[in-house]
């Protein structure tokens, strides 16, 4: 039965044990008291069952430190997208008596350079086709406190694991340090990821059921304390419950997504609230523009706190292959339709064109710069590291997840609820 | 409080005598209601003719089986009037507004052109000469008596066929179509008092002297609504035309037709939705930031859930009314998963599950339906429930709160030193005003503090243990499950059901002669196993069920000169 410890009784214990009142009577007087606490104190958990829970997460976005306004992060200043580039340059002035309107048009048609390579190509479709761009703005200090967990173990170069690349470690908001998180520094210049900017909210597509991410825990004895815990993180195949003020609802029912790939399992462990967990790959949908993406993480690991009301808050960290994080994020090179097919061209280019004029950046500049952190996954042909330590806070609400084996398929209710979480 | 009922007023007078006394008399009395059962009826009693308005489902229902489904309503009815606990008796009391009036105009002619459109107009006329440049008078007259016949529940006379021939013909001349002059024959028909309301008409009675009947066409309108909850259907009114509701075996054949019908279950539906008064569901409204889970969907599924256990129960399985008060059958949807706080596969609609033996769910009065409705949007509240169960399940009337009562410690949940609901009432039942009825209200009520104001379960409330214990008329309790047993148990359950049923049945509250009659009836319950259609065809089958009282002054419905078997003329 899943239990809400008591420090108050080993306390007790303790203190009888210390004052010398230990006697006989105060051992049966211990052991009734141990009788009642198992019969009453604890709690059962209604998250809990079986030795099972399950939960939805409810909160989900990048963990990055304060704005650049307030770190001194940007010593140069934002990164800027292509029309900023080209009206920085001669050509791109405003010239006297040229309307809003012309000084427009004469920006997005110059803007178009920068935003095409020199054979023609256009950079957000082939972002290698382009050299690294300085106006993309990077993070190189590393004092600033950072949210996250350590991911390579090591706080040297000498300890850190073989296939890491070289790279400077924060110290965490709670004075931990090692904090992995090279992601910030591709992204930490750019106005887009500033805690007002659009880019670290997810709640659109979240909240509307475009996608989600499940949890589920076995094998849990104790929420405080258990060497041992089963973690399973899948894709959500249904929407997100909401109450009428559009927050996650906690006890929702939600199938997991039945696609393999989908689906991560782990090894964890408890300790004083906090759930660890070995490292796994996991693999998120993402949706921009009704194209449907796919948002790996390599060696994924959980360090979550968990509440007696079944509440989990935390971080979910991992390296993110860069290939990947280019087309969640920027380029959109993948994206699929709802049947799978490959979206039309026009709709990807168009999308991630849009998105670095509206978002403030360029696309070769942070596919280059993505390259350049990446910290994680090194190629050991090339020595090129090929994925890059990105952390997410996450909250998790309880809920009942279905998870659907093609054995339990024609097998009705009973299968899947002797399944629910 | 004041126990209303007649039936319960038995138990103030030495209840363990009576129903035996009243069961001899009736034998030397009545006749054999329900052969089945061995009991006799005693002498009917009857009461007035009555004039009942239509209940909003009563006529979505009839305009589905006389047209089909399908047929669009868009209008907003009139919230009914509930007396004595029931909306049915609201029926024969309530007035009807210009607003209303507005709607059933609005409704009809929204009817009337989904009908008589070019798309579905071939189902309803069978009239191969009708076409849209000429006005056909055979036709038309065809189509108003098949119609005015289904919609008016007996069959029209000449002068109103001729009427509303006429206004089709008048819209033919201004419209220049015949479908759209016919539509206002239709309009005419269902907006007619005939229509609206349900006109009882009464007979002289067959052997000349004791209570009046109802005619034929007022039998089978009463006997439609009660079993089906609409108008009767052409069998019904072919029956009533032959005579044939006349005689027992006619009259029991097309009461056990109506009961083997699919139409029967919203009959009992629709009988329950009124008992336990799910009309407040317009009204309830939840804090969202306390009850985030609560929302329109969770309201509807929440009265859904409940009605389908009642017609699992009930119908399905031909069981034991009482059982519904113990029952952990669970009807679920994935919105009700979250409030009740177990998993729901099924992704959509329904599906059929059980509470556990340890879940605290056992009854009707556990479901969100019970436990959302009665309390305050805010909070949970002993009070309302423990009213609710008294009045709803037991027929016991609590009366209202003297004037001028502080209610401020009970409404002040966040008083350390007072964390429970029960802690608060306790205290302010130090106020002899207040002492007497909260005695009886707070019982059942606090036993159910172990939902919170929306129904999920809880152990705690302000961080201190909730205590469900109580006792119920001398049954004790000490959580969830033994309230449940003890409404099981209660004595008055059954009786209370009873009462309700043939209130609702006749839409008139009971008179005190009968007495015997109601006896007759809680016997007959409790000899077919607390059987439910077999307690609506013990009244359906009743000479009660259709006596009319002799005349007390009031003006009586009957309608000279309509006559059944051969034709009607006035």
């Amino acid at each position: 039965m899943p239990i809400v410890r008591d420090d108050n009784l080993a306390g007790a214990a303790q203190w009888m044990a210390a004052s010398g009142q230990y006697n006989r009577a105060a051992r049966i007087s211990l052991a009734l008291l141990l009788l009642f606490y198992t019969s009453f104190t604890y709690a059962q958990l209604p998250f809990v069952q079986n030795g099972k829970a399950g939960f939805v997460i409810s909160q989900f976005r990048y963990a990055l430190p304060q704005d650049a306004a307030e770190t001194g992060a940007c010593p140069q200043g934002m990164s800027l997208n292509v029309q900023d580039i080209f009206a920085q340059t001669a050509a791109g002035k405003r010239l006297p008596q040229e309307s809003d309107n012309e000084y427009s048009a004469r920006l997005r048609s110059g803007g178009e350079l920068f935003a095409t390579a020199a054979d023609g190509q256009n950079l957000c479709m082939n972002p290698e086709a382009g050299e690294p761009d300085p106006h993309f703005r990077t993070v190189d200090l590393s004092t600033m406190p950072m949210p996250g967990i350590d991911l390579d173990g090591g706080h040297s170069a000498e300890d850190r694991a073989e296939n890491t690349c070289e790279h400077v470690a924060f110290t965490g908001t709670d004075g931990e340090t090692g904090i992995d998180n090279q992601f910030y520094r591709v992204v930490g210049c750019s106005a887009s990821f500033q805690s007002t900017g659009p880019s670290n909210g997810f709640d659109t597509e979240m909240l509307t059921g475009s996608w989600g991410i499940l949890m589920t825990l076995s094998g849990l004895d104790d929420i405080v304390d258990d060497d041992s815990v089963e973690v399973s993180i899948y894709a959500n195949s249904d929407p997100i419950q909401l109450s009428p003020g559009r927050k996650p609802l906690a006890y929702a029912t939600y199938l997991a997504d039945p696609d393999p790939e989908f689906s991560a399992t782990t090894q964890g462990r408890i300790k004083d609230g906090i759930l660890t967990t070995d490292p796994t790959d996991v693999l998120f949908h993402h949706v921009v523009n009704s194209m449907y993406l796919r948002r790996p993480l390599r060696a994924a690991r959980l360090q979550l706190a968990v509440s007696e009301d079944g509440r989990l808050e935390g971080y979910l960290a991992g390296y993110a292959p860069v290939e990947a994080m280019y087309n969640v994020l920027y380029g959109y090179r993948d994206g699929k339709t709802s049947t799978g097919e490959l979206a039309p061209l026009r709709l990807r280019s168009g999308s991630a064109n849009g998105a670095a004029q509206v978002l403030g950046h360029t696309c070769n500049g942070a596919y280059h710069a993505l390259y350049r952190y990446a910290d994680g996954h090194r190629d050991p042909e090339t020595g090129r590291c090929t994925s890059i330590s990105t952390q997410y806070r996450i909250e998790a609400l309880p809920a009942f997840v279905i998870e659907r084996n093609e054995n339990d398929i024609g097998q009705g209710i009973s299968a899947e609820r002797s399944n629910a979480l | 409080m004041r126990f209303k009922s007649i039936a319960s007023g038995f138990t103030r007078f030495g209840w363990g005598l009576l129903p035996a006394s009243c069961l001899l008399l009736s034998v030397g009395l009545g006749g054999c209601g329900d052969n089945q059962s061995g009991l006799s009826e005693p002498a009917p009693v009857g009461g007035p003719a009555l004039m009942r308005r239509l209940t909003e489902s009563q006529y979505r229902a009839t305009i589905n089986d006389v047209f089909g489904p399908g047929i669009s309503i868009p209008a907003r009815f009139e919230r009914g009037l509930r007396v004595e606990g029931l909306l049915a008796i609201g029926t024969s009391e309530s007035g009807m507004s210009a607003f209303s009036v507005e709607q059933y105009d609005a409704a009809a002619l929204s009817i009337a052109d989904t009908v008589l459109g070019a798309e579905h107009r071939d189902r309803f006329l069978n009239c191969a000469t009708a076409s849209e440049g000429a006005f056909d008078a055979q036709c038309t007259t065809q189509f108003v008596q098949q119609y005015g016949m289904q919609l008016w529940r007996r069959p029209l006379t000449d002068p109103e066929v001729s009427s509303l021939v006429n206004a089709a013909h008048q819209g033919f001349i201004q419209l220049g179509d015949y479908y759209e002059g016919l539509k206002y024959a239709l309009v005419g028909l269902l907006v007619a008092p005939d229509f609206l309301l349900r006109i009882e008409r009464t007979q002289a009675p067959p052997e000349g002297s004791g209570p009046g009947q109802l005619d034929a066409f007022s039998r089978a309108a009463r006997l439609s609504f009660f079993l089906t909850n609409a108008s009767p259907d052409k069998e019904l009114l072919r029956a009533a035309a032959a005579g044939e509701l006349d005689t027992p075996e006619g009259l029991a054949s097309q009461v056990d037709r109506l009961i083997a019908s699919s139409r029967f279950t919203r009959a009992v539906r629709a009988f329950f939705e009124d008992m336990l008064q799910f009309d407040l569901f317009a009204d309830l409204a939840k804090d969202p930031v306390i009850y985030p889970a609560f929302n329109s969907t969770l309201a509807a599924d929440a009265q859904e859930q409940t009605l389908r256990t009642i017609t699992d129960l009930l119908i399905e399985q031909n069981g034991d009314y009482r059982d519904l008060f113990t029952t952990r059958n669970a009807h679920l949807t994935r919105a009700l998963g979250i409030a009740y706080r177990v998993p729901v596969p099924t992704r959509k609609g329904w599906e059929v599950s059980e509470f556990s033996a340890d879940s605290n769910r056992a009854g009707i009065q556990t479901h969100i339906a019970f436990l959302a409705l009665h309390s305050h949007p805010g909070r949970s509240s002993p009070s309302l429930r423990g009213k609710a169960i008294r009045e709803v399940f037991l027929c016991q009337e609590v009366p209202p709160p003297p004037p001028e009562v502080n209610f401020s410690v009970v409404q002040d949940p966040s008083d350390a030193n007072l964390p429970t609901a029960r802690d608060r009432l306790e205290l302010h039942r130090t106020e002899p005003s207040c002492a007497g009825c909260h005695r009886i209200m707070d019982p059942p009520g606090l036993a159910l503090e172990n939902f919170d104001g929306l129904g999920t379960f809880r152990t705690v409330e302000n961080g201190a243990a909730i205590d469900a214990s109580g006792s119920l008329d001398g049954i004790d309790f000490t959580n969830t499950n033994g309230l449940a047993q003890a409404l099981h148990d209660h004595r008055e359950t059954p009786r209370c059901l009873v009462e309700k049923m043939y209130r609702f049945a006749v839409g008139r509250d009971t008179v005190w002669d009968e007495r015997p009659y109601m006896d007759y009836l809680t016997e007959t319950f409790a000899v077919h196993s607390y059987s439910v259609p077999q307690l609506m065809r013990a009244i359906a089958l009743s000479k009660n069920f259709f006596a009319i009282a002799p005349p007390t002054g009031e003006t009586s419905h009957n309608l000279a000169g309509l006559s059944p078997a051969n034709g009607a003329t006035r």
